[in-house]
């Protein structure tokens, strides 16, 4: 699996060095799981640099390993092997208190689903990490985020009260309001309507643009991927590619260049096999 | 569909763990009250087949003082001349005959102390030489006043052996005996003590006057117990000197029979109401399970349905598998109720209370214990099984389901029931002349049913009182733990409610404790003047009065004694009256060792012949002062009469009659006078620790008696009372353990249910402390909502009685409320305790969970 082909119209750069520009970076991060004969790498030696101020977007099949990366960059899941830093911390060597801790002042988490305490308000979803963290919440930035997300006739009302575009506002709410070094969204939109979609994809581009946040979002949409300002692409663990200022054509074409690259006709059986052996461990 | 209900188990079969337990913890109960009730029965025919072997039995024809007392004791009948035996001994298929001669003794065991063991009886009986039912297993016969024979587990239990010497308390003197023989009676005796007399001695103490209850007979091999009682019977009648009967051995097994199976059905029926209530809060256990359960598996359900399965092949689907849970639970239960009983018997053991055989298992008992732990199991998850089968197969489309129900039907019914509960204890307190009694066992009852269905109301509105010290304190976990534990009121309230009948039980009983105490203290304050009393279980021996009026401390000593007679009043006819008591108590007494309340009339009045009636006698029997009371045996033989001298109101003597002891002495046979207290004070410039010494010293031989000053005399009251409330907190602390289960249980499910949402938290920080944090606030919180509602209900029952039972000594309402504060630490330990195992639980799922379990 190692020795992936590199898809022709695109090179990667050959990082060995952080640049001082990256908010997150991996080097030769591999992720296994199981062990011995049913051993499965998710993550192959992968090194990636995400770019501070940039809304970055992780494509590729499934099973190609973007959620893990996703989840070994946020630490949410342990690394096999490699590096991962933060905002020049090395979040691979931390211990569970240092990973929550991590967690509550320097990361924002935007998931597909089930992004909301139902027992708290709106309000309080937002201010949730904070209320952990015991950190004052600043006012005037909250009141800033909600208008942003405009939120602001809808901040005492339950989850249960919310539409999904709603419920998925007040998540990137959440997720700015403690002015994380980055955020991590999961398929975002997966489960919304192409127009609050749009509205949700929207609010984090500015976030970007207007407030500077950094944020990485693993997506399986082309017309998703168009708002960031770069896209990298996975297949079978390792990284193949990469593209600036995409339109929703150039992810196209490269999406079905990997399609079509040999690796992943023959390994359409092997990637079905991964598939499963990638949700054991999360269903265990 | 089987095989799903089965499929279903063995996948969640973790989560059915607790519900198991559950069942099992009640079923052990009822098995364990079966079991134990068996072996005791079976014990104590034992003991009636082995010291009632004879083949026929004499005994007085009439009752000799209408009904006994208690009622529970047996009749008490006429006596017969002992030397009636010799007369029978003659009789045709007679072979032997004897009187059976018996009465209290106190045996003085190695230690120096008396041979008792528990609540058992301790008596002296005469050995006839050639009586075949008792074996000597060594030593010989006693003989003469100076010697004894004890019985093998007595002798074990006294820790004395054949030869020794020893003292026994018979016939109200210390007497030093020699040890003889031991005798065996080749039966476990449930520690009762038995010493052995000659019948000479026996005689001289027990039947001074030739007269005993019973003339045991036994028969010639080849004679029937029925054609023996035929012979004697004609004897009988023709016999001027006795109003006697006879009747057969196996008939007078059976009424002995009778009076126990009487006693122990009223144990067993004590000790199911525990086994109910476990069960009851078990049944709570599974049907929040099956909640839980069918509305995570609503999909399931929904995805069953939708390929054809129909609401009733869900509907049992679920049954099946509340049934296998309680069968299996039910057999863990019979199990755990042998080991139950097994300990039991060690225990017994151990206090010296011998029970005989193995420990019974009958088939009624297994049948019983599976079929009620099954069927609590079944009607347990009945509701949440309707619920299943009424899923809608469009169900497995939907994203999200089950908005909770409305409560608002629950909480109509449970505010009326409430309410009319209240009114009944209200209507008990202000009006005391309804029966009291009733009333507050209606209302106490409807109170609580009431509560228990308004118990998500009051957790969807009252919660946050109690929360908002950890909401405060714990910022911001109190919040969230309190917002799961409003989230679904109904869940929460059925977890605490185990608790909640527990605490109230706890509640209402220290209360009644409390209040019982601090009224005995009153009346004791009230009514009692002397320094010291003396007294003893078994009555105080005649030589102990004389010892002590010896003495040069006392300065004046009465003697409080009383004995059963009939008392019939104006216009009512002697024969149909039952025996009562009367205590006699010196005229000089009132004033100097004794006070009572007078309401009409005067004690003085005692020292010429006069009686004083309790006030609640006088107004039951319609006497009023003035009146002439008569003394009569139940043949109506009048024995003397009086007049109504004084009407008083004193809880501090409990029986009816007072008079004085020399009209005592005229009604009640000398026999059957029981010497209750002495009452002393000091003599002048003698002080109280000089008198008590003294006093001590005197006592110290008769072994079974106890110097008491007032407050020792309280302090001993109260120690009764805490006897029993310790037994019923044993009983509860089954209740606490399930309640344990119970929150157990449902934080455990509920951690599964929101793993998302734990996930989610520790994502944006949430520290795996503070994650336990969270799960423990909620378990403490349920637990204090259950207690603290189970006290106020206990608590506001238990109020009510003293007012309503005042005419039976329970004159104060006491309060204990460092018992009440010590219940909610209790309550707040046991959250703990319940969080420890769901709180570590979720503290280590991984985050990973929350974010790609989908």
């Amino acid at each position: 699996m190692t020795d992936n082909p590199t898809p022709h119209p695109l090179e990667i750069r050959s990082a060995t060095a952080i640049p001082a520009s990256a908010i997150a970076s991996a080097r030769g991060l591999v992720k296994t799981y199981g062990r011995g004969d049913t051993a499965v790498q998710a993550l192959a030696a992968v090194d990636v640099d995400f770019t501070r101020g940039e809304l970055t977007a992780i494509m590729g099949p499934s099973g190609s390993g973007k959620s893990t990366l996703l989840h070994c960059m946020a630490g949410l899941d342990t690394i096999t092997s490699g590096t991962v830093t933060i905002d020049g911390e090395d979040v691979g060597r931390m211990n569970q208190r240092q990973l929550t801790k991590l967690r509550r002042t320097r990361l924002g988490f935007i998931f597909q689903a089930f992004n909301l305490v139902p027992t708290l308000t709106a309000a309080e979803n937002i201010t949730l990490p904070l209320d952990i963290a015991r950190r004052p919440v600043d006012r005037a930035h909250f009141d800033q985020v909600v208008a942003a997300v405009g939120l602001e006739s809808r901040l005492h009302h339950r989850p249960s009260e919310l539409s999904g575009g709603q419920q998925q506002r007040v998540a990137c709410a959440r997720a700015l309001v403690a002015k994380p070094a980055v955020i991590f969204a999961d398929e975002p939109t997966g489960n919304l309507d192409s127009r609050a979609a749009t509205e949700l994809l929207g609010f984090l581009r500015r976030s970007v643009d207007d407030l500077g946040q950094s944020v990485v979002m693993v997506t399986h949409d082309p017309r998703t991927a168009t708002y960031a300002h770069r896209v990298l692409f996975l297949a079978d663990g390792g990284l193949v590619g990469e593209l600036v200022n995409p339109t929703q054509a150039s992810v196209l074409e490269v999406l079905g260049s990997l399609d079509a690259a040999p690796t992943a006709d023959n390994g359409n059986a092997d990637n079905d096999a991964d598939d499963s052996a990638m949700l054991l461990p999360v269903r265990v | 569909m089987r095989r799903v209900a089965l499929r279903g188990i063995r996948a969640h079969l973790v989560r059915f763990v607790l519900s198991v337990l559950a069942v099992a913890l009640g079923v052990a109960f009822v098995a364990g009250t079966f079991s134990l009730r068996t072996m005791m029965s079976s014990t104590f025919s034992g003991i009636v087949d082995s010291t009632l072997l004879g083949d026929a039995y004499v005994r007085g024809a009439e009752p000799a003082l209408g009904r006994s007392m208690t009622g529970t004791t047996g009749e008490t009948r006429n006596t017969v001349p002992a030397g009636l035996a010799d007369r029978i001994a003659t009789v045709r298929g007679v072979d032997q005959a004897f009187a059976e001669i018996s009465g209290p003794i106190v045996l003085v065991g190695k230690d120096g102390t008396a041979v008792q063991s528990t609540q058992s009886p301790s008596f002296g009986v005469a050995l006839y030489p050639d009586d075949a039912t008792v074996t000597i297993a060594s030593g010989r016969a006693p003989n003469g006043p100076t010697e004894i024979g004890l019985e093998s587990a007595t002798l074990t239990s006294s820790g004395l052996s054949v030869g020794d010497r020893t003292q026994v308390v018979v016939a109200g003197e210390i007497r030093t005996v020699q040890i003889t023989g031991k005798i065996s009676m080749g039966t476990a005796l449930a520690g009762a003590t038995i010493v052995y007399l000659d019948v000479a001695t026996a005689t001289a103490i027990y039947a001074p006057d030739g007269m005993v209850s019973t003339i045991a007979v036994y028969a010639h091999p080849d004679v029937t117990e029925t054609s023996l009682v035929a012979n004697l019977a004609p004897v009988l009648s023709r016999d001027q000197t006795a109003v006697a009967e006879a009747l057969t051995g196996d008939a007078m097994r059976a009424e002995a029979r009778t009076d126990i199976e009487a006693q122990l059905g009223f144990v067993q029926a004590f000790m199911l109401v525990f086994a109910g209530i476990s069960l009851f809060v078990g049944a709570f256990i599974i049907s929040n399970t099956f909640s839980m359960l069918v509305r995570q598996r609503t999909r399931e359900f929904a995805l069953l349905r939708a390929v054809g399965a129909s609401p009733t092949q869900v509907f049992a689907s679920i049954l099946t598998q509340a049934a296998v849970v309680g069968l299996l639970g039910s057999a863990l239960g019979i199990a755990g109720g042998l080991g139950l009983v097994s300990l039991l018997r060690i225990g017994f053991d151990q206090v010296g209370m011998d029970l005989s055989g193995s420990i019974p298992l009958d088939a009624p008992t297994v049948i019983v214990s599976l079929l009620v732990g099954t069927v609590v199991a079944v009607v347990a998850a009945a509701l949440p099984a309707r619920r299943a089968a009424l899923t809608a197969p469009v169900e497995a489309m939907r994203e999200t389901t089950a908005t909770e129900r409305s409560l608002l039907v629950r909480t109509i019914v449970g505010g009326v029931l409430t309410t009319l509960g209240a009114a009944g204890l209200v209507v008990a307190l202000l009006a005391p002349d309804s029966d009291g009694s009733a009333l507050v066992g209606v209302g106490a009852g409807l109170l609580a049913l009431g509560t228990l269905l308004l118990a998500p109301f009051l957790v969807r509105h009252c919660l946050g009182v109690l929360a908002a010290v950890f909401v405060a304190a714990v910022r911001p976990l109190g919040r969230l733990a309190r917002a799961n534990v409003a989230r679904n009121p109904r869940r929460t309230a059925n977890t605490a409610s185990a608790l909640m009948v527990g605490m109230a039980l706890v509640g209402a009983a220290s209360v009644l404790a409390a209040s019982a105490t601090v009224s005995t203290r009153a009346i004791v304050d009230d009514g009692w003047t002397s320094d010291f009393s003396i007294r003893s279980t078994t009555g105080v021996p005649v030589g102990a009065v004389a010892d002590i009026r010896a003495l040069d401390t006392v300065g004046a000593m009465d003697v409080l004694a009383y004995g059963p007679t009939v008392v019939v009043g104006p216009g009512e006819r002697a024969g149909t009256q039952d025996a009562s008591f009367a205590v006699g108590i010196p005229a000089e007494a009132f004033g100097r060792t004794i006070d009572l309340d007078v309401v009409e009339g005067s004690l003085d009045t005692l020292a010429n012949g006069a009686v004083a009636v309790k006030a609640a006698t006088a107004k039951e029997r319609g006497w009023s002062l003035g009146d002439t009371v008569t003394f009569a045996s139940r043949a109506g033989a009048v024995s003397a009469s009086a007049r109504v001298g004084a009407i008083i109101d004193s809880n501090l003597v409990s029986v009816p009659i007072v008079m004085s002891d020399r009209l005592l002495a005229q009604v009640v046979p000398p026999g059957q006078v029981t010497i209750e207290f002495l009452l002393v004070n000091a003599a002048p410039d003698v002080t109280a620790a000089t008198l008590r010494a003294d006093l001590v010293k005197a006592v110290g031989p008769y072994v079974v008696l106890s110097v008491s000053d007032k407050g020792d005399f309280a302090d001993d009251l109260a120690g009764q009372v805490n006897q029993i409330l310790v037994i019923l907190y044993a009983l509860l602390g089954l209740s606490i353990i399930i309640a344990i289960l119970g929150i157990v249980n449902t934080l455990a499910l509920s951690v599964i249910e929101r793993t998302r949402e734990i996930g989610l938290m520790r994502a944006v920080g949430l520290g795996r402390l503070q994650l336990a944090g969270i799960i423990t606030i909620e378990s403490v919180l349920t637990a204090l909502f259950g207690t603290v509602v189970g006290i106020v209900l206990g608590v506001a029952v238990a109020a009510v009685m003293p007012t309503v039972f005042n005419g039976v000594g329970l004159t104060t309402l006491a309060i204990p409320w460092a018992q009440l504060a010590g219940m909610l630490v209790l309550a707040v330990v046991v959250g703990v305790l319940a969080a420890l195992w769901p709180a570590s639980r979720a503290a280590r799922l991984p985050v990973l969970d929350a974010v790609a379990s989908d």
